[in-house]
């Protein structure tokens, strides 16, 4: 994904968009494998963080990834077919949703683990500071994960070595059916960030280009050697925790409130609309294309082929110890 | 036309029993009534329509094995047929 214009941000939030409802459907269908967590309603945060990265920038996710790993640059086609864990998927078909990535493309995978990917991409800005490069790691971790005590003691390591780090809360306000206000002590985390030295700040996570911003300037400050940044992004989560969920911990009306009338989507849609960077027909023939990108995805995924059983003990070690 | 299906749910879950019809082919069906009960290795669970309509054929009787993913029904709009 390149960023190059304003729409390009508008049109990666729709083929997230669109990428998770198809891939919830068929999870419903029994299509994918160990099942999925959908990030509708958080296209925001992903796009506006990697559109404020370089693409040797490195990133470590969660296990609700789809949306960091298609905003990195991955495409459909590969993602969906590691959801349908086929041998052209992004992890080969090993990973399926919680495991997507590829370190050589700076993405240092998803994980399973509430609050691993913070300790990763820390570890992975420690080695960018080693080497001297001029690129920045990002660790996400959900609201859960402010509660986890790897986080904490993440962010105190990169303010201590002043470490290329950025630590961006993906806040949709739930930990599966725990609402984050009533777990988090304090209830403002970027005043609790500030605690351990560096520049926090609480911000709009459904509005692209303040993500953009405030990413931007924590990047220009880690390259320039003043080290980490806390952005704890504010975003809403529309379905399940994970799909098929049917939970009862939050009421329909609390959702169609974000849904109607805070959509990352619907904002930027409406926005460059009005500032005439978008015209009506551009939204139209950009939908259009993002459908048949989608639908191909599919199409993708559903005649590749299973992984090889001959490829079974691929990917088990380095290679470096001279097995196989 | 909307596929009423069993839904895959769980981690390890492969087919759900179906328990009880709530409605019969030809009976008018608006958005969220029950349809029909199943049952799965954790719970039993109610198919709702997502959409108004007409119930189409049976295509499973009671205590049947569904396979996840399969669809039981349809619910269809004016002017559709099965
Ligand atoms: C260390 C750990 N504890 C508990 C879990 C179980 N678990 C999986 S997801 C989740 C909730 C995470 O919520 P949040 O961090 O807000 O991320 P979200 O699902 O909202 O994206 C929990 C508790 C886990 N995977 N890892
Ligand atoms: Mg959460």
């Amino acid at each position: 994904m390149a960023y190059t214009d304003l729409q390009s941000l508008l049109r990666e939030m729709l083929v997230i968009r669109e990428f998770e409802e198809t891939a919830d459907k068929l999870t419903l269908r029994g299509k994918v494998p160990g099942g999925m967590h959908n990030s509708s309603g958080q296209e925001a945060v992903a796009v506006g963080v990697m559109s404020a990265l370089a693409a040797d920038d490195v990133i470590a996710t969660t296990h609700r990834s789809h949306h960091h790993t298609l905003a990195k640059g991955f495409t459909p086609n590969e993602i969906m077919a590691e959801l349908f864990t086929k041998a052209t998927g992004v992890s080969k078909g090993r990973g399926a949703s919680m495991h997507l990535g590829d370190f050589k493309r700076g993405h240092f995978g998803g994980n399973g683990i509430v609050g691993a990917g913070v300790g990763i991409a820390m570890g992975a800005a420690m080695g960018i500071h080693q080497r001297g490069d001029k690129n920045v790691s990002v660790g996400f971790v959900g609201d859960g994960g402010l509660n986890t005590g790897r986080t904490w003691e993440s962010l105190n390591m990169a303010v201590i070595y002043k470490l290329p780090f950025i630590l961006v809360v993906d806040n949709n306000q739930y930990a599966v059916e725990t609402f984050v206000g009533r777990v988090t002590g304090g209830n403002d985390p970027a005043k609790r960030a500030s605690g351990f030295g560096l520049p926090s700040f609480n911000i709009d996570g459904n509005d692209v280009l303040e993500v953009q911003k405030y990413t931007a300037e924590a990047r220009e400050r880690a390259v320039a050697g003043e080290g980490p940044t806390f952005i704890n992004a504010l975003t809403y989560r529309y379905n399940g925790h994970n799909v098929g969920e049917r939970g009862q911990y939050r009421t329909q009306e609390e959702i169609a409130d974000w849904r109607e009338h805070k959509d990352p989507i619907d904002r930027f849609t409406a926005y460059l609309l009005s500032t005439g960077d978008m015209s009506q027909a551009d939204l139209d023939s950009m939908k259009a294309s993002v459908h048949a990108e989608i639908e191909a995805a599919v199409a993708f995924a559903e005649s590749s082929p299973e992984p090889d059983l001959s490829t079974l003990t691929d990917g088990v070690d380095s290679g470096l110890l001279g097995a196989k | 036309m909307e596929e009423v299906f069993v839904p895959a749910l769980g981690m390890a879950m492969d087919n759900a029993v179906l328990l009880e019809w709530l409605k019969n082919p030809g009976d008018p069906v608006a958005a969220g009534d029950v349809i029909a009960v199943i049952e799965t290795d954790k719970t039993t669970l109610d198919l709702t329509a997502e959409t108004g309509g007409v119930l189409g054929k049976h295509r499973y009787q009671p205590n049947d094995e569904v396979p996840v993913g399969n669809t039981i029904s349809v619910v269809l709009a004016p002017g559709e047929v099965e």
